[in-house]
């Protein structure tokens, strides 16, 4: 391990830490608004559906530097709440992933056979019950591929909220890199952590997937 | 047999936009009838017995299970499924459930039964159906044959009153097709109620009471099952039975 990298160690895993941290709070918020977007879509809520619609139009049509803006200039000064840099990059995450999240619960959704969906009425289930039973845990399953993918994207994204002031990783990296100057090693293992991390997450998708795999 | 029939269609049609798939169907079924319905493809067989369950509205006439109308704004559709089994062509087995999952789910959540006696009972039916070894199997390692005996099993758990079959063969290859009418002949010896859409007309001959033929969204006969095959009335049913018969 480089020398410089070694001296500012503590400062470089507290920043590894607030990346996680805000990967983690995306992952877990953005996965719950997503299923909810998902779900109102699929199931064409009335007064609900147009506002999904638009709420994914508009989010995945904003680069995620807007997003991040907005959750920490432009949303706490409209609605007269005081934020901070952390708190406004997690919710960013949470709304950004959600939007892309929604469309790929979604295609698991429809995915799913209607003759399932028929056989589950035929036994007497209602229909919310052959949703939950039935259709989700089948469209979560193949949606597994999709949302892992998002999950790797968004554990890279959250380097952009060092831009609003986050030490993260990038930035704790950016604040070592101003004192000691020495780039290509403080870059290089930076860059060597996100491939790392974003590998294992991969793996992780492919096992669960081929663990909870619907073969058909 | 009860006074009162089991299921009774009356004047029942249907379209989807303009095109009309059933014109004017009426039939009565009584409890321990086995009632084969058959007919060219396209003719409304499966929207027949798919508007007896509800899965299918009906535009104008009247279905009634138990007396109850099917079809009426006040009707529990959820309690009135729960006692009619239902066997589809394409077996529909839930594919993350193994097949004893699929037997207890509607046990579980539509018949509150314990998970201990949906899963006795489930194990009972899969025995009945010869299939207790495999019940923790997942349906994509059953072959044809075997997922239609579980889906007789997941329809026979909920102890039904009366069994729809909407051609419960015609998906499965030919030396399994006998393995899943073997089941269902048992069924109609203990003197279950079935509505079964098929070509098997060794089946129709061995036990249905009465043979009803379809063609273009009408009820063309529907007469003992003897006198069916004896002599078809219609030139369009004798039609018919040549064909599928001749090979």
């Amino acid at each position: 391990m480089p020398e410089v990298i070694q001296q500012n160690l503590p400062f470089l895993l507290a920043g590894l830490a607030m990346t996680a941290r805000l990967a983690a709070i995306g992952i877990v918020g953005g996965t719950l608004l997503g299923l909810v977007l998902a779900i109102v879509r699929h199931a064409r809520i009335p007064l609900l559906n147009p506002l999904a619609v638009a709420y994914i139009e508009i989010v995945r049509g904003t680069p995620l530097l807007v997003v991040l803006f907005i959750c920490f200039f432009a949303l706490p000064s409209f609605f007269g709440y005081r934020t901070n840099a952390v708190d406004a990059a997690a919710l960013g995450f949470v709304l950004f992933i959600a939007a892309y999240l929604a469309e790929d619960f979604r295609s698991g959704l429809r995915s799913v056979r209607p003759g399932l969906t028929q056989a589950g009425l035929a036994t007497g289930l209602t229909p919310v019950q052959v949703f939950f039973l039935i259709v989700l845990p089948q469209a979560v399953r193949r949606a597994i591929p999709p949302v892992f993918s998002q999950y790797v994207r968004l554990f890279k994204f959250t380097s952009v909220a060092s831009v609003i002031g986050v030490r993260e990783l990038t930035g704790s990296a950016l604040l070592v890199n101003a004192r000691e100057f020495q780039p290509v090693a403080i870059i290089a293992t930076v860059a060597l952590t996100y491939l790392v991390i974003c590998s294992a997450m991969s793996l992780v998708g492919r096992w669960l997937y081929a663990r909870l795999a619907i073969r058909s | 047999m009860s006074a009162a029939p089991l299921i009774v269609l009356d004047h029942v049609c249907k379209q989807y936009g303009t095109n009309p798939v059933l014109r004017d169907c009426s039939l009565s079924v009584a409890a321990g009838e086995i009632v084969v319905v058959c007919g060219p493809s396209g003719s409304g067989k499966s929207t027949l017995i798919k508007c007896i369950n509800g899965l299918e509205p009906y535009q104008s006439g009247s279905i009634r299970f138990e007396g109850q109308e099917v079809g009426a704004r006040g009707t529990d559709l959820p309690r009135l499924r729960a006692r009619i089994g239902m066997v589809f062509q394409s077996f529909e087995l839930y594919p993350h459930m193994t097949a004893v999952q699929n037997v207890m789910l509607a046990q579980v959540h539509v018949l509150k039964r314990s998970r201990a006696e949906a899963r006795e009972r489930s194990l009972e039916l899969l025995t009945r159906v010869g299939l207790r070894e495999r019940a923790e199997a997942y349906p994509a390692n059953l072959s044809g044959g075997q997922q239609q005996r579980v889906a007789i099993a997941r329809a026979l758990a909920l102890d039904p009153v009366a069994m729809l079959f909407d051609e419960p063969t015609s998906a499965l290859d030919p030396e399994m097709i006998n393995e899943v009418l073997d089941v269902m002949v048992g069924l109609a010896q203990d003197g279950m109620t079935m509505v079964v859409v098929t070509h098997e007309m060794g089946f129709a001959r061995r036990v249905a009471s009465r043979v009803v033929f379809m063609d273009e969204g009408r009820i063309v006969e529907d007469r003992p099952s003897e006198q069916f095959f004896r002599a078809p009335e219609t030139e369009r049913a004798r039609i018919f039975l040549s064909k599928i018969i001749a090979h």
